[in-house]
C-alpha cells in the first residue's frame, strides 16, 4: 500500500479545491465519545416501513439525546459492490442490514464485529428463528442479530379452485392432480399456468429437494461435498421437473421477479411466493386490488400426505462493522429495532415475519400460512463461500438446463454438485 | 472582418447546404423525394419506438402496463406515476446534486480541455503525440475495474460521500474525450485568421481570444453535450461513493424503483422520462449550435 | 546551451522563445494533472492488484499476497476466458461494422430528406442519445420479455412466426443478436451526427464535377466522399471499438445482473470475478488483459488517428 501515500497529498489538494468550489459538503465525523456523535445505519430499500424507522429513532433519541442517527436506504442493484467497497474503506456504516446469505462471507472476511458476548442483551435471543441465527453464526461465534424473515408458501386463486372443483392439496401428488384439473378447466387459455414456476427460481425449488431428504451440500470433517446429485435430491428435482413441465407456462429461463405482476393479470392459479407478495399482487397501482378476496395460501406440500415441505428461510440480519467507532451505540440501536415493541410493528405494519418464534402467532389471516411455514425452514450451506456459489449462478443454471431439457437430471446435478463442492471448499 | 464572416458561416452550421439544396431541386423531385422522406420517417419511427414505449407507459395506470396484449396508447391516461415518482423522498435533493455535479464538472472540464485542445491543435511540441495517445488510451480502461482504487483514493482524501469526489472522478473520465473533440474544433479554425488579426495589431494572445475563442463556441457546446450525457447517466460510481440520501444523484434515485421483487414499471418509466428531460432540453436548446459545432469540428477528426 | 552564449541584449527575445516553447506545456498541465492525479493511482493499483491474491479478507485488511503472474496464468489457461475473448471480439466487430455502416447510410439520408423530415429524424436521434443507458436497457428488457414483450406480440401479429412465449436469451446466438441490436441502436445517434457533420463539409463542387465525369452514386461515395471523411471514420471506428469492446450495462442489467457465463463480455467477467466471487486479483488481471487486447486491436486506428491529427 506504499503506492498510496504520495498521491494522497496531491489529490487531497486537488479535491479540496473542488470542495471549496462546491461549498464543501461532506467530511466525516470522528467523535469518539460514546454518548455523542453520528451513528450511520444502512437499511435496504423496502425492508422497514419509514414509520417504524422514525419510531425506532425517536426511542433511541430518548436514550441518547446527543447522538444523531443517519439511516441511509441502500438500493439492491450492485449492493455487494457497495458493501465490499465500504467495508474496505475507513468509515463503513456502523450498522448494516445484510441479506442472510451474505453474512457468512463478510463475517469470515473480518468485516463484522463478533457480538457473541452481547447476545443475552437482545430481546428474544433465546427464541430467535433457528435458520436466521444459523446465518449469523460462524465457527460458533455470533456476528449479527436476526432482523426479519421471509418464508414461502403457495398463493392460489380461490375462484379458479372453486370453478374447477378442487381444494388445496396436502401432498405433492395432490398438487399435480389439482394442477392438471385446473389446466383442463382452462385449456382454452394459451397463457394459463396452474402453477407458475419460472426456471431460475431456486428458492422455490429447494423445498422439493429437502422434502425428499436431499440437500445442496453437506459438511464433514471441515470439507463440503455438493449433494444435489444424491438420489434423494435427484428425486426431488425430478418431481419438480414433472410439475413444471405439466403445469407451468412461465419462462423456463426467467426468474421470479415478475411473477406477482403476472399473477395479477389473471392467467395463473398458483405461485410459490413470500407472504408480502400478496400485497404486491393486490397493489392498486401495479397489481389488481380486485383479487384481494380471491387469494388464499397453503403450505408447499410434502410427498408424504398431510405433511409440509421444509422451505427456504430468506431474510435479513443486522451486523455491526468491525471498524465502527460507535460499537456500543450500534449495539443499542439494533437492540431498539429488534426489541419487542418494534419487532411487533415490523410484523403488523411491515408484514414481514419477525425474528422470533414467540411472535409467529402475530400472523393472521392469509399471513398465518407463511408464519407457520417459517417453523419448518432450512437454510443454504453456512459457508463463507456460499455467496460465490450464488454469484456463479450454479443453481439457476442447473434448473434451467433441467427444465429446458438441455440436460437430464443426473447430468445437470452432477455438474452442479461438482461446482458447488469446488467453490465451497475455497476453489474458484 | 474576415473573421466575423467565417464565424457566421461556422455558426450557420451548414455552409454548403444552400448550393446543395439548389442542385437537388434541379433533379426531378416527386417520387424520389417521397421515397427518401418515407425512409427517413421509417428510420425515425424505428429509433424512437423504445422511447415512445417508455413515455406512454409513464402515462398508463398500473394495470395497463404489463398486459399480454400491449396497449399502444395510454387510455385511460394518468399522471399518477409522475406524482408517485416525484413524491419519493429526496427527489429534489437528487435533482440538485445531479445538476451541481454535472454543472461544476462541465465548467471545469470545458476550461481544462480547451487549454489542452489549443496546445495540441496549435503547437508542435515534444510529447504531443504521447499526450494524444494517452488521451485515447485512458478511455480503454473499464471504469468498473477502478471502483475500489478510486474509492481508496477518495477515502484517503476524506472525500467519500461528498460531491467533490464524484466531480473529480467524472472530470477525469470525460476529459480525454472532450479534449479530443475540442482539439478537432480548434484545429479547424484557420490559423490565418489569427495571423491577419495580429497584422492588424493584436497580440497573439489577444488575437486568439478575439478571433479563435468565439469561433470555437459551437465546439464547446457540442463537447459540453457529450460530457453532460456521460456524467448525467453514470450510476455505479455515484452509488458506491454517495451514501447519504441527500447526497445522491438521479440515477441512484432511478435505481430505487427497482425493488427486490422487480421494477415498478409505471413509476420507473415516469422517473426515467423525468431524468431524460433535462438532457433533451439541454440538447434542444443548444442544438442550433451543435449542428454547426460538429460541422466545424468534425473534419479535422 | 543557447542561454549560456546569449548576449545580454538578446534576453527578451530568448525569453520570448523560451516562453513560447513552454507555453504548450503550460496549456496541457491542467489536464495532465487532473487525469494523472485522479487516474494514475487507480491504474497503478489495478496493475498491482492483478499481481496479488486478493480476496475479501485481504481487501478489508488491505494486505494481499504477492503471486506474481499467477493470476494471469490462471486466466490464460481458463477455457472460459478464451470463449469470452472470442465472443467479445466477434460482438465488437459486428457492432462496429453495423453502427458505422448504418450511421453512414442514415447520415446520407439526412442530406436527401426534406427539412421537416430532417428535423424529425434529428430529434429522434437526440432523444435516443439523451436517454440514460440504465433506462433504455430496462425498456429493451421489457420489450423482449418472454410473456409481456411487445416484440413477441408484434412479430406474431405480423405473421412472422409464432413468437408467443418466445425466449430470446435461451439460445446464446439469438441473445447476442439482441444485444447487437440494442448496442447499435444506442450508438447510432453519436456516429450518425458526427458523420453527417462531416458530409456537410464535402464541397459540392467536387461531387458535381465527379457527376459530370460520369461517376455513379457509389463511385462518388467511394472516390470523393469517403476519402474526405477518412479522419472521421478513423476516430469513430476507434471510439466505437473501445466502447463496444467494453460493453457492460446493456448485458448486465438486461440479464438482471446475473448473466450466465454464455453472456460474459470481458468487462462483465472482470466485474463478476471482483464483486461476485470476490477474487479482486483475478478481476484486476482480466481488466488489464482487456486493455492490452484493446491496444492490440486498435493499434492501427490509434496510430492513423494520431497521424491525421496534424497541427493546423
Amino acid at each position: 500500500m506504499n503506492l498510496r501515500k504520495p498521491w494522497v497529498t496531491v489529490v487531497s489538494v486537488a479535491v479540496a479545491v473542488i470542495a471549496a468550489a462546491c461549498g464543501g459538503t461532506g467530511g466525516g465525523n470522528n467523535n469518539s465519545s460514546s454518548q455523542t456523535g453520528t451513528l450511520t445505519v444502512w437499511l435496504m430499500n423496502g425492508s422497514a416501513p419509514q414509520s417504524v424507522i422514525d419510531e425506532v429513532n425517536a426511542d433511541f433519541k430518548a436514550k441518547y439525546p446527543n447522538v444523531t442517527v443517519k439511516v441511509e436506504i441502500q438500493q439492491w442493484s450492485d449492493v455487494t459492490t457497495k458493501l465490499d467497497t465500504a467495508f474496505q474503506g475507513s468509515t463503513p456504516p456502523d450498522v448494516m442490514e445484510l441479506g442472510n446469505t451474505l453474512v457468512a462471507k463478510y463475517a469470515a472476511a473480518g468485516a463484522l464485529l463478533d457480538i457473541t458476548g452481547k447476545r443475552a442483551g437482545f430481546d428474544n435471543s433465546a427464541t430467535w428463528l433457528q435458520s436466521l441465527t444459523d446465518s449469523c453464526t460462524q465457527a460458533g461465534k455470533l456476528y449479527c442479530v436476526p432482523y426479519y424473515a421471509g418464508s414461502r408458501a403457495i398463493i392460489y386463486r380461490k375462484d379458479f379452485f372453486a370453478s374447477a372443483g378442487v381444494a388445496p392439496p396436502d401432498s405433492i401428488d395432490g398438487l399435480l392432480t389439482v394442477g392438471q384439473k385446473l389446466m383442463t378447466a382452462h385449456a382454452s387459455d394459451p397463457n394459463f399456468s396452474a402453477l407458475y414456476f419460472p426456471g431460475k427460481y431456486w428458492y422455490g425449488a429447494l423445498p422439493f429437494v429437502w422434502d425428499f431428504g436431499g440437500d445442496i451440500a453437506t459438511q464433514s470433517g471441515g470439507k463440503w461435498a455438493g449433494s444435489l446429485n444424491s438420489p434423494s435430491s435427484q428425486q426431488g428435482l425430478t418431481t419438480l421437473n414433472n410439475l413444471v413441465g405439466k403445469l407451468s407456462r412461465a419462462d423456463k429461463t426467467g426468474d421470479e421477479a415478475k411473477q406477482d405482476a403476472a399473477f395479477a393479470q389473471g392467467h395463473i392459479a398458483m405461485i410459490i411466493a413470500n407472504g408480502w407478495e400478496v400485497g404486491v399482487i393486490t397493489d392498486p397501482k401495479a397489481g389488481n386490488p380486485a383479487l384481494k378476496d380471491q387469494l388464499g395460501a397453503f403450505p408447499i406440500p410434502s410427498h408424504n400426505a398431510g405433511q409440509t415441505a421444509p422451505v427456504f428461510l430468506g431474510g435479513s440480519d443486522l451486523g455491526i462493522s468491525a471498524k465502527s467507532k460507535h460499537q456500543d451505540l450500534a449495539d443499542a440501536w439494533i437492540a431498539t429495532l429488534t426489541g419487542n415493541k418494534h419487532m411487533t410493528e415490523m410484523a403488523t405494519v411491515g408484514g414481514v415475519i419477525p425474528n422470533t418464534t414467540s411472535m409467529l402467532s402475530l400472523g393472521t389471516g392469509i399471513n398465518s400460512t407463511f408464519y407457520n411455514a417459517a417453523k419448518n425452514s432450512k437454510f443454504v450451506p453456512n459457508s463463507q463461500n456460499w455467496a460465490s456459489v450464488e454469484s456463479a449462478n450454479v443453481l439457476p443454471d442447473m434448473l434451467v438446463k433441467i427444465f429446458t431439457r438441455q440436460q437430464d437430471v443426473p447430468t445437470a446435478t452432477n455438474a452442479a454438485s461438482a461446482r458447488i463442492s469446488t467453490i465451497l471448499n475455497g476453489g474458484g | 472582418m474576415i473573421a466575423r464572416e467565417a464565424a457566421q458561416r461556422v455558426r450557420a452550421g451548414r455552409p454548403h447546404t444552400k448550393t446543395q439544396a439548389a442542385t437537388r431541386i434541379a433533379v426531378p423531385r416527386g417520387l424520389k423525394q417521397l421515397a427518401y422522406d418515407a425512409t427517413g420517417i421509417a428510420v425515425a419511427a424505428l429509433m424512437l419506438f423504445p422511447i415512445y414505449w417508455m413515455v406512454i407507459t409513464a402515462f398508463k395506470p398500473g394495470r395497463d402496463i404489463l398486459t399480454l396484449e400491449p396497449k399502444w396508447f395510454p387510455a385511460p391516461f394518468t399522471l399518477d406515476n409522475f406524482k408517485d415518482a416525484i413524491a419519493r423522498p429526496f427527489f429534489l435533493d437528487d435533482v440538485r446534486n445531479s445538476l451541481v455535479i454535472v454543472g461544476v464538472m462541465l465548467v471545469l472540464a470545458l476550461a481544462i480541455s480547451f487549454l489542452a485542445a489549443v496546445a495540441t491543435a496549435r503547437f508542435g511540441f515534444r510529447g504531443r503525440n504521447a499526450f494524444l495517445v494517452m488521451i485515447i488510451g485512458v478511455q480503454m480502461v473499464p471504469l468498473n475495474a477502478l471502483i475500489i482504487p478510486l474509492y481508496m483514493l477518495l477515502d484517503s482524501a476524506g472525500q467519500v460521500d461528498a460531491l467533490p469526489g464524484v466531480i473529480a472522478i467524472y472530470l477525469a473520465v470525460v476529459l480525454p474525450f472532450m479534449i479530443w473533440t475540442l482539439r478537432g474544433f480548434v484545429a479547424n479554425i484557420p490559423v490565418e485568421l489569427e495571423e491577419s488579426a495580429m497584422i492588424d495589431g493584436c497580440t497573439r494572445v489577444g488575437a486568439f481570444f478575439r478571433i479563435t475563442f468565439p469561433l470555437v463556441g459551437p465546439g464547446l457546446v457540442a463537447t459540453a453535450i457529450f460530457g453532460f450525457i456521460q456524467a448525467w447517466n453514470e450510476y455505479i460510481i455515484a452509488y458506491v461513493l454517495l451514501s447519504s440520501p441527500n447526497n445522491q444523484t438521479l440515477t441512484v434515485w432511478l435505481a430505487s424503483f427497482t425493488t427486490n421483487h422487480g421494477p415498478e414499471w409505471g413509476p420507473l418509466m415516469a422517473a426515467a422520462t423525468l431524468t431524460g428531460v433535462p438532457v433533451v432540453a439541454f440538447f434542444l436548446i443548444l442544438q442550433r449550435y451543435l449542428a454547426g459545432g460538429l460541422t466545424a469540428g468534425a473534419v479535422k477528426g | 546551451m543557447g542561454l549560456a552564449i546569449a548576449p545580454p541584449d538578446l534576453g527578451p527575445a530568448l525569453y520570448q522563445r523560451f516562453r513560447r516553447r513552454l507555453f504548450p506545456y503550460a496549456l496541457i498541465t491542467p489536464s495532465v494533472a487532473v487525469i494523472a492525479g485522479i487516474l494514475a493511482f487507480p491504474l497503478g493499483m489495478l496493475v498491482w492488484l492483478s499481481l496479488q491474491h486478493y480476496g475479501l479478507r485481504e481487501l478489508i485488511a488491505h494486505q494481499g499476497e504477492w503471486v506474481g503472474l499467477g493470476n494471469y496464468q490462471a486466466i490464460l489457461t481458463d477455457p472460459l476466458f478464451h470463449q469470452v475473448i472470442v465472443r467479445s471480439l466477434a460482438f465488437t466487430f459486428a457492432c462496429v461494422a453495423l453502427t458505422v455502416g448504418l450511421s453512414t447510410l442514415i447520415a446520407m439520408l439526412l442530406l436527401k430528406v426534406s427539412n421537416a423530415v430532417r428535423v424529425l429524424l434529428m430529434s429522434a436521434l437526440v432523444f435516443v442519445w439523451a436517454t440514460p443507458v440504465v433506462v433504455t436497457v430496462d425498456i429493451w428488457q421489457w420489450m423482449f420479455d418472454y410473456e409481456f414483450g411487445v416484440i413477441n406480440y408484434l412479430l406474431t401479429q405480423l405473421h412472422l412466426g409464432n413468437f408467443i412465449h418466445h425466449n430470446w436469451f435461451d439460445n446464446p446466438l439469438q441473445g447476442w443478436t439482441v444485444f447487437v441490436v440494442i448496442v447499435v441502436w444506442g450508438a447510432i445517434p453519436f456516429v450518425t451526427i458526427t458523420v453527417y457533420a462531416g458530409l456537410l463539409q464535402v464541397p459540392n463542387e467536387l461531387l458535381d464535377a465527379a457527376q459530370v465525369d460520369g461517376a455513379g452514386a457509389w463511385q462518388r461515395f467511394r472516390f470523393v466522399t469517403a476519402p474526405m471523411l477518412k479522419p472521421i471514420f478513423l476516430i469513430v471506428i476507434c471510439l466505437s471499438t473501445i466502447w463496444d469492446f467494453g460493453v457492460f450495462n446493456q448485458i448486465y442489467i438486461l440479464l438482471n445482473q446475473r448473466p450466465s457465463s454464455d453472456y460474459y463480455t470481458i468487462a462483465i467477467y472482470s466485474y463478476r470475478e471482483s464483486f461476485g466471487v470476490t477474487q479482486y486479483g483475478i478481476g484486476a488481471a482480466i481488466a488489464v488483459l482487456l486493455v492490452l487486447i484493446l491496444i492490440v486491436v486498435t493499434l492501427f486506428y490509434v496510430r492513423e488517428t494520431v497521424r491525421q491529427a496534424e497541427i493546423a
